[in-house]
């Protein structure tokens, strides 16, 4: 078996359409590795008492994804057995339950991917130019990563 | 008060660019993207703006308030980001090129 057709990849996504647990799994899913990890982000129907309607994600859509390729390229340096990785964010509209981002990383064995996913979730609150307004029945709200270095935090 | 006669570096003059001026030497069209709270305080996503060649983070912004007085309100929770790369509003110097892309970048709220 050629092992070496099977190029590591990196498959990044920003779309309006609703994300894909199936696509994104079989994506990363290689024929010669064992382990997939997944995360999966979805919308709450609540925030601090109120009654949450839907989410609105909006992106610097060119730099997000410069953004995340980086993450790929240090998610390989941190652990050079991952092999393949996808990210997928929605834009737009996403609806209470359905899913805002959809991580996956295959490895050959599940220490590695289960890491790198929890990475790469992490890493893009921080450092990705995305932004989501949480819609409630009266008003809204653009909410603010903790994670984002520039945010004012209860001041 | 005396200056020590030596400076880090001479301070840009920001004095904003004339329009219809051949001041191209001192003056570059940048684009301007705003962003989530950004874009709605200055009620729209793009246009191009005139701004000193070389000019810091801090003026940058203050040039772009100029034109949208709203977006003052949120200064202490922005930063921008020039060429697609972070930057503090503060005293980094920054030098522009024609086309070159600024995003005014509130707090990020992805994943």
């Amino acid at each position: 078996m050629d092992e070496s057709a099977d190029m590591p990849k990196d498959f990044i996504k920003l779309k309006s359409e609703k994300l894909s647990v199936d696509e994104v799994s079989e994506i990363v899913i290689s024929p010669y590795y064992g382990a997939v990890s997944l995360f999966i982000g979805t919308t709450r129907n609540n925030f601090e008492g109120k009654k949450v309607i839907h989410l609105e994600y909006e992106a610097y859509t060119s730099m997000a994804e410069t953004k995340i390729k980086k993450i790929c390229r240090d998610v390989r340096q941190k652990w050079p057995s991952v092999k393949h990785i996808a990210v997928h964010h929605r834009l737009g509209v996403v609806p209470v339950t359905e899913a805002s981002v959809i991580i996956a990383v295959s490895s050959p064995h599940r220490a590695e991917s289960l890491e790198a996913v929890t990475y790469c979730i992490n890493t893009l609150k921080a450092s990705v130019p995305i932004w989501k307004k949480e819609i409630y029945e009266d008003e809204y709200s653009w909410k603010e990563n903790k994670e984002c270095f520039w945010a004012n935090s209860e001041k | 008060r005396l200056s020590s006669g030596r400076r880090r570096h001479r301070e840009p003059e920001a004095e904003g660019c004339p329009p219809g001026v051949g001041g191209s030497m001192r003056c570059q069209q940048v684009s301007v993207l705003y962003f989530a709270r950004s874009a709605e305080l200055a009620g729209l996503r793009s246009e191009t703006l005139s701004v000193p060649r070389q000019i810091t983070s801090l003026q940058l912004w203050e040039e772009i308030v100029k034109v949208h007085p709203r977006l003052a309100v949120i200064q202490d929770q922005v930063i921008l980001a020039v060429r697609q790369e972070y930057v503090l509003l503060g005293d980094q110097l920054l030098v522009l090129q024609p086309g070159d892309e600024v995003a005014i970048i509130p707090p990020i709220s992805g994943g």
